[in-house]
């Protein structure tokens, strides 16, 4: 009987899937400067730090979500220093579920700058422990919460 | 430290739960009347598949029910983008994609799975339907 999970790795061609450990990898870095960010924002005396570190993630995500996850820094960082040591992947992914993902990512750390520039106490905090939790969930479970919200929306009817 | 502690142990909890969860068998009721024309479904049984474009998992979701539905004489496998339909996902209650129902050949939703199927459920789900055809019970 044949296994009925895939194996070819020629799922999608090269040029249009992707590896779909880069984006843990991507998740994995995130969480650690998220991480940072959220004791930044609840230390006092380091809240404009963590403010400001929220959002330059802001902009990362921005790239991310608008010129593709393909071109995301942490993507580039991913093959050139970390895919030469792993085997080739067991099969590629659709970029489109991650690039999804990395706007959401953006939509909750600009809500989290704009609300705290605004003078909104815990904004950033909040903001920061929120993308925590999806970027851990990627990183460490490979659940893409971002990837599931999608439907959310399709169900509200706002897509 | 302690809000980043907290906010890791929810999350390792939220992440074992839907690890646990996901691609599990549930018992499900309702039909599929209505979802798509009747030359559409399996003789004896349909996998239907809800999709979403953004969804990382439904492509490897669809070549693993088509390697199974060609296993299957009479077993078809339908796929239904949520963005095309999306009063699907509130008939069904689609909280996640892929989202996958085992239907029998009158239209019955037998089994329903959420996230990718885990393989050995989701042909134990199917085998129970077709045995069921067999026998005409």
């Amino acid at each position: 009987m044949p296994d009925t999970r895939p194996t070819t790795p020629a799922a999608l061609p090269t040029s249009q899937g992707i590896d779909p450990r880069s984006p843990r990898f991507g998740a994995a870095i995130t969480s650690v400067l998220l991480a940072v960010t959220l004791l930044l924002t609840l230390t006092r005396g380091t809240e404009a730090v963590g403010v400001a570190l929220l959002a330059v993630l802001a902009v990362v995500f921005a790239w991310g979500g608008f010129a593709g996850i393909r071109r995301h820094p942490y993507g580039v960082l991913y093959r050139r220093f970390v895919r030469p040591r792993l085997g080739p992947p067991a099969e590629l992914e659709d970029p489109a579920p991650p690039t999804f993902a990395q706007r959401v990512g953006l939509v909750i750390t600009a809500a989290g700058v704009v609300l705290a520039l605004l003078g909104v106490p815990w904004a950033a905090a909040v903001a920061a422990a929120l993308a925590l939790v999806a970027a851990l969930l990627n990183a460490v479970f490979d659940v893409c919460l971002g990837c599931l919200m999608y439907v959310w929306l399709v169900r509200a009817r706002l897509t | 430290m302690l809000v980043l502690l907290a906010v890791v142990v929810v999350t390792v909890v939220m992440g074992l739960v839907m690890r646990s969860r996901a691609g599990r068998a549930r018992p499900a009721a309702g039909d599929v009347v209505g979802v798509a024309p009747a030359s559409h479904f399996g003789e004896k049984a349909t996998l239907v598949q809800f999709s979403t474009p953004t969804c990382a998992r439904c492509p490897a979701t669809a070549r693993q029910l088509d390697a199974l539905a060609a296993r299957h004489p009479g077993v078809a496998r339908l796929e239904i983008d949520l963005t095309e339909r999306p009063e699907l996902a509130a008939r069904f209650d689609v909280m996640q994609t892929p989202t996958v129902l085992v239907v029998d050949s009158a239209l019955a939703v037998r089994s329903r799975f959420g996230g990718q199927p885990r393989p050995a459920e989701v042909t134990s789900s199917l085998t129970a339907v077709l045995d069921q055809e067999h026998t005409g019970a």
